[in-house]
Formats: structure tokens, sequence, C-alpha cells
């Protein structure tokens, strides 16, 4: 209980830290949501006159505590441009981005454990190479490359067997299931096919580790196969490490999808986040580099009790000796 | 003294034993002769599942969810395409928002005038001057006053009557306000409703752009009964209401049943616009049927489009690609140097690199303006003459002139790469400085702090912006600004055309920017669709006319 307690207080003292970190590092930003809304026609008193409305011209100090004050109230804000509240911007992005990354993590895992695992079982060097090769190639694929190559292939309309749609996200959203789970399948297979090499290669490397340990040595001693100590042992031993990466991971697409997005013209979060800082729409900005910090945050310490419930040793240890996020 | 059963047992056994661990061949089988060693060995508990069932599991798995999923799909594209009361366009741009009063862009005008808000006036898709709200006017001899007669019995989309009153409120409301493009009509004072279907314009002086301008923004015609989110949701007067939208992925427009005009009745229930950045995306989309018209298309992909199911046209429009040269700058006041970079510049080829569907353009006004003529023989492609101005001026190659150029990261960067090669044979050492939009909107538009930069200049009647000094060209030339002035009070048109033509001729003799082409927007579209306007649809999309064939 105390590990949760503590852990949960340096969640929130972080939560603070990134706040003021959030608002200073675009303030910073040449140009703003004024010059933008007032495009190339404006003159200076137009730009000067929509400042005052949008109240930029206020003190920063103050526009940061109304800003906190929000958050404090559970209050996102509004974007300055759409008008519409940030929290129902965010959700509407992150119906898209979230199944997105869910279903390209599933397929990455799907690829790299059992791949990765195969890497250090065999025993076949021409085999063990083949796994390494793959691991290699399939990590320099970019996104990009092989998103463009799913679509040659099976995109409706242009590909050479047209099964999936490979443009757009369907009109109503969920509600229509079958063609909004369609329309992801693509890109989740551009994203998890490089996110399945890197796993892999973590796969590959864990294992490797476990096997060389005298646990292994001594699951073997009592009597089990190399496989079976390498499965029931050794990936049990690696499990903390391969959930760190799968978290990473998980992390590490939520921008990382963006170029997929793109290709594929999904709206998700990605897209959000480039339109809005080249809109300069600042107060959107940065509740939304906010929540998707608080996610990571949260995610670091999910990971962190992942940890502790995977593996018995760490019960007694303090804090910074589990952490990975 | 040995024994051959010691405490460490049968040393055979451990070898046995330890070959059993590390075999993977033969795991059940027996290893050692020693029975009651074999009788300890550990046998997996069931027996291993074949290797080629999962396989074929799994294949097996992926053919149906793939089968499934196709099947599905097959019958979501069947209805879609069966569904005749929809259009669905892409286009690249979207609005931010909807608030067309203060949201800058050419996107928010393409979709929403016309469609979901009306003017007093329209325009055509030949940049002609159309009746809209109002059905007639007539001009003072003075060109002072203007009177528009409105038509009858004209509703909101909410059922609120549209009536003289909300025309001269939404004007004042312009003027006082100072929404986006109430400078375009600054010569207007005042607009007062003298019943409820005429309405009287005062101006301060006769300005011949009036009519034009107000077929865009400041002719706007707003409820001023209704309250409502401008920037989330439209209430207008236009044949279309805005069901919903998302500057992200789409605007969905529908029918507007209160609407009051029998000459434009939609001919399509719903219009889908689909906003689609990337280029290759777009021609996909249209190729699979998601959308039915692109427009603009990238020239070079529109070539893979079979142009048996596909039209696609290609027409002159009002964007410039102005390359400015900042004439407050201490190198660019030298008119050496910027005639130099417009002799230098081969517009041919940067015009060939982009698929050879721009036009060139001399000057600043383009061809679907009044004023324009051919100004491209001013300075043509002379690399010698360049090279002499520029040692006039005293730089050569091997001392070349250093500049920068600031421009937008929409863009591309090839437009850049090509000017740096370009100007490098003739002594100029150019620096590409590839900013965000709104960061070339803080440094060059609003502080005017660069040196020469590049945009696409895509509104039409712009000149005025060689006219007003503190504008970020910084061009300050009072026979320019005179004729300008003389093209504004001429009450006749062709007056005001010829002297808008002397106007831009000394501009362009001038040479404070290079006019690097004109951009020629090519659409395609389904030969199902009819209707779609073939010119200037990057500014004016009639929506009510267009419908898709059975």
């Amino acid at each position: 209980m105390g590990f949760v307690a503590k852990r949960f207080g340096l969640f929130v003292a972080a939560l603070f830290g990134l706040s003021i970190l959030v608002f200073v590092a675009l303030r910073i930003l040449p140009g703003d949501v004024a010059a933008v809304m007032a495009g190339t026609n404006a003159t200076a008193a137009r730009i000067a006159a929509l400042r005052t409305q949008m109240g930029l011209d206020r003190p920063l100090i103050v526009q940061y505590g109304d800003w906190l004050a929000g958050l404090l109230h559970g209050d996102l804000g509004m974007s300055a441009i759409s008008g519409k509240s940030v929290a129902s911007q965010v959700g509407a992005r992150a119906a898209v981005t979230f199944p997105l990354i869910v279903l390209s993590l599933i397929i990455a895992l799907l690829i790299g454990l059992p791949l990765g695992c195969a890497a250090v079982i065999t025993r076949n060097t021409r085999l063990r190479g083949l796994f390494h090769a793959l691991a290699i190639v399939g990590g320099a694929v970019p996104a990009l490359w092989s998103g463009l190559l799913l679509i040659l292939l099976f995109s409706r309309g242009s590909g050479l067997l047209p099964v999936l749609p490979s443009q757009g996200f369907p009109n109503n959203g969920w509600a229509n299931f079958g063609r909004a789970a369609a329309s992801l399948v693509l890109p989740a297979l551009a994203t998890g096919i490089t996110a399945g090499a890197g796993i892999m290669r973590y796969t590959r490397a864990a294992l490797g580790d476990a096997a060389q340990s005298q646990a292994v040595a001594m699951a073997m001693a009592c009597g089990m196969t190399r496989r079976q100590a390498l499965l029931r042992v050794g990936l049990r031993l690696s499990l903390p490490q391969l959930v760190s990466v799968a978290g990473l991971t998980f992390a590490q697409m939520v921008t990382g999808v963006m170029v997929v997005e793109n290709l594929f013209a999904l709206p998700g979060l990605g897209a959000m986040l480039v339109t809005d800082v080249g809109n300069r729409d600042l107060i959107a900005v940065q509740s939304e580099l906010f929540l998707l910090a608080a996610f990571f945050l949260l995610l670091g310490l999910v990971v962190d009790m992942a940890h502790r419930v995977l593996d018995p040793r760490l019960k007694n240890a303090s804090i910074g000796s589990g952490e990975v996020l | 003294m040995t024994t051959s059963n010691g405490a460490y047992g049968n040393a055979d056994a451990t070898t046995a034993e330890k070959r059993n661990m590390e075999g993977t061949a033969n795991e059940a089988g027996v290893a050692s002769t020693d029975e009651s060693l074999n009788a300890r060995i550990k046998t997996p508990k069931s027996k291993r599942p074949n290797t080629w069932v999962i396989i074929v599991a799994v294949v097996a798995v992926i053919a149906i969810i793939v089968g499934v999923v196709a099947v599905v799909n097959g019958r979501n594209a069947k209805q879609s395409a069966s569904n005749n009361d929809t259009v669905t366009i892409g286009l690249k741009l979207a609005p931010p928002s909807l608030d067309i009063r203060h949201q800058s862009g050419s996107a928010i005008e393409q979709v929403l005038i016309g469609n979901v808000y009306e003017g007093l006036l329209s325009r055509d898709s030949d940049n002609a001057v159309q009746p809209g709200l109002a059905k007639s006017w007539d001009i003072s001899k003075d060109g002072k006053t203007y009177t528009f007669h409105l038509n009858r019995n004209m509703t909101f989309s909410n059922g609120d009557k549209l009536d003289a009153d909300d025309v001269a409120w939404s004007i004042n409301q312009l003027k006082e306000k100072q929404y986006y493009n109430a400078n375009q009509v600054e010569s207007l004072t005042k607009a007062e409703a003298v019943d409820a279907n005429t309405v009287r314009l005062t101006l301060s002086a006769p300005d011949s752009n009036l009519l034009w301008y107000l077929t865009g923004r400041p002719g706007l015609v707003f409820d001023k009964d209704a309250t409502y989110n401008a920037k989330t949701q439209a209430v207008g007067s236009g044949p279309y209401t805005v069901e919903s939208f998302d500057s992200a992925s789409k605007m969905v427009l529908k029918a507007n049943p209160n609407y009051w005009g029998a000459a434009h009745k939609p001919a399509t229930q719903h219009v889908i616009i689909d906003f689609i950045t990337d280029d290759n995306a777009a021609v996909n989309a249209l190729k699979s049927g998601d959308v039915d018209v692109l427009s603009p298309v990238n020239a070079t992909l529109a070539k893979s489009l079979d142009p048996k199911t596909y039209k696609v046209s290609t027409a002159d429009g009002s964007d410039k690609f102005v390359l400015a040269f900042n004439c407050a700058n201490s190198k660019l006041k030298d008119k050496r140097v910027r005639q130099a970079i417009r002799y230098g510049i081969n517009h041919k080829e940067i015009i060939a690199s982009r698929g050879g569907v721009d036009a060139a353009l001399g000057g600043p006004i383009p061809s679907v303006d009044p004023g324009y003529e051919d100004l491209t023989d001013l300075y043509p492609y002379d690399l010698d003459k360049a090279k002499q101005l520029m040692g006039e001026a005293g730089y050569s190659t091997g001392k070349p002139l250093k500049l920068t150029l600031t421009y937008a990261n929409t863009y591309g960067t090839e437009l850049g790469d090509q000017l740096k090669s370009q100007l490098a044979k003739i002594g100029i050492d150019l620096n590409i400085n590839y900013v965000e939009f709104s960061t070339w909107l803080q440094d060059v538009h609003t502080n005017g702090d660069y040196e020469l930069s590049l945009v696409d200049h895509a509104e039409s009647h712009d000149f005025y912006k060689w006219t007003t000094p503190d504008y970020y060209f910084h061009y300050d030339n009072e026979t320019v600004q005179s004729l300008y002035a003389k093209a504004l009070a001429a009450t006749s048109e062709k007056d005001s055309a010829e002297y808008l033509k002397q106007a831009a001729r000394t501009v362009s003799e001038d040479a404070p920017a290079d006019w690097l082409f004109a951009y020629r927007v090519t659409v395609a579209y389904n030969r199902n669709i009819k209707g779609f306007p073939s010119k200037l649809s990057q500014t004016v999309l009639p929506l009510w006319q267009i419908s898709k064939a059975e």
C-alpha cells in the first residue's frame, strides 16, 4: 500500500511540473493564434483586436492561473479556433487513435513474441540468421512505406487484392462497427509490422539473457527440456522487461501512428496536434499535451504495478528500483 | 578401493540425463539404459499438437476474417454506390471552423458562401457579379449611393424571416466589429433599410470594386435575431445546412428544407465534403469510390486516372505564387538586384517540374481579374542580362550576394531548392528558411522581417496589397497608388480595367516581386457526376447544381 501511495504522490507532482513545462515551452513558439485567424489580408490593428478578444494580451501568469484552475475543475478549456471543448475534440480523435494503437500492439505482439522466442529456442544457425535478418529488416521498414505497399496490395479500389478500405474513417464512426474496424486493419498492420520487429528483438535479447541465467539451468537440472525451461521459466523471468517494452511501444505509438494516420486519412490524435500547433491554438495544444503526458505517466504507473505483480522479488524494493518509465 | 556405484552415482547416468535435457528430438524417448533413472524422467504432460495443425488453423482463421471483412465491405460499397442522393467531394484544405466572420482562409469561403450563407450578391464561375439576395440594384451617378432591391419572402434555415433589416444589420456589424475583409469595403460608411425589401449603402468615395467585394464575405447576410456558436454551427439562408463538421475529416451538408430560392433548389439531398490533405490518399479515395470529386487533385497523379471513368480538367484561377522582395531591405532596395532575380528565374522549368499545368504570370493581376494583361515578356529568362545587372550592383558568382528566402512548409521544399540552384548561377547565395505557416505569418506578414518570401496569394481582386505601403511587401509607389485610386473612382468598368492595367504594368516593371506562376487548379470527378463547376471551384463551389446519375 505504501508503495502505491508514494507512487501516486510522485504521479501528481509530475503532473504539476508538466503543466508548467508544457505552458512555458509553448509560449516560446513564434506566432500566435490571432495572426493565424486573421490570415494574410489582416492589418496590424485587426490582429491586435483579436488578441484582446481572445485574452492573449493578459500577463502569462494570469493565463497560466486560469488554465490551471480549469484543470483542477476538470475543465480542459476550449479551442480558440474550432470553438469546441478540448475534451470533446480529444475524445473524438482518441476514438480512432486508441483502437488503432491497441490493434497495432496486438499485431506487434503476435508477430514479435513468437518470433523472438523462436529465435532463442532454435539451435539451427541458419534459422537464427534468418530470424536475425527478419528483426533487422522488419525494424528498418518505415511504416509509411509498408503502408503504401499495403495500399497497393489490399486497398479497395486500387489494390491487387481489393478487400479493405484504405481511406478515411466511416462517416458515422463506430456506429458502423464492421466498417470502422475494417478501416483500421491496414494502418494497424503497417505500424504493427515495424513495432513487431522491435518487440521481437527485445524478446530475443530478454529471453537470451534468461537462457544464460541459473534459473533456467536449474529448471533443466530438474528435468525440463531446454524448450520447456525457456518457455516456462525463462519467459517468466523476462516478462517484466517485456511488459515495459510493450508499455513503451504503446506510448511511442501515440505519436508514431501519426504518419500512418496521415497516409490512411484517419482523423487521429497526431493530426490534431499538428494542426493545433500549426494554428498556434495554444490553449488546445497545452491541454492536449497535458492529457497525453498524463496518459504516459499513468502508463508508467501501470507498468510499475505490473512489475510488482509479475516479480515477487520487488515486493520489498523501494521506489526507483523497479521503474522503467 | 573404488566402487562403481559411489556417492555421485553412475557416471554414465549423468551424461545420459544431460543429453536428454538438451535433446529436443526425442524428448519422450528412452535416454538411459538405467531403468531407475528412466523412471524419473519427466515426460510432457500432454502430447504437443502437431505444428502443421497450428499453422493450418491460423491460416484458416485469417482466411475467415479476411473473407468476412471482404463480404461486409462489398455490401457497404454497394450500398454507398447505389446511394445517389449523396455526393461526396474531396477537398484538400479544411476550414478550421465555421466562423466566417473571423476565420481567415479561402477554404471557409469555398464551402460556406452560396451554400450555407448567402450574400447580397453572388459570383459565377467566370468571376462575374450576379444577383444574390438582391435581385437588382441601382448606382447613383456619383457612384456613392447603391440601392439594392431584395427578393421577397426570404427565410433563414431556422425559419426566421430575412429582410432589409438583417442586411443592413449585417453590413453595419461588419464595419463596427471589423470582421474579416471589412478592410475591403473601407469606403462604405453605412447601410440602411429603406423599407422591408430595399437597402441603401452609402460610400465616402466611389469604389468600382464594391459590387465584387459584396459577393464575398463583406456582403454576407446573417440572422440578427439568432444566437448560436458561430464556430461550430451555421444559420444562413443558403440551400444547404451544416449537419456536422469536423475539420480533420469531413463536413456533412443537408438540403435546407426551408430554402427560399426556387431557382437554386438542391439537386442532391446530402453533400459530404471529405478533407484529405495527402495527395496520394486523395487519389486512392477517388479510385475506390469513397469520394466522387477531387478538387484539387495533384496534376501528376491525375494522369493515372482512367479517362473513361473520370473527367479531369484544369482551369485558370486567382492563385498567384508571389516571390516577394522586401523593398525596405537594404540589399533589395537596389532595383538592379530585383530585376536580376526576375531575369534569372527560369519559370518554364519550375512550371514543368510541377506537372506542366500552371501558367506563367508576369504581374500582380491574375487572368480571371479585370485589368489582366500578359506581362511575361517584361522579364523573360535571360541569364546574361541577369549576370550583367548583378555585376553592376557589385556581385558575381565569385562574390555572391547572400539572401534568405522565408516560406511556409505547406508548399514543399522543391520550390526553394529550385530557386536556390537557379539563382546560384547569377551570383546569389540563397539560404532557405523553411518555416511553419504561423511562423511565416509572424515573421514576414506581421513583422515584415524578411528578405525574400514566397506565398500563394489566392484572393481575387487583391491589387490593393500593392498600394498599401505597410503591407508586408513594403512597396510604396505613388504612381501606382494614384492609378489604383483612379481605377476605383472610375464609373465605367472599361476605364477601371484600363487604369488597373497601367498600375499592374508599373508594379511589374518596378520588380518588387517575381510572380513564379499562376497556380491552375486541376479537378477530377467521376463521369456520373453532373454540374461540377469547371472553373474557379476553389472559391465558388455552388453545390446545389451538383448531382449524381444512377
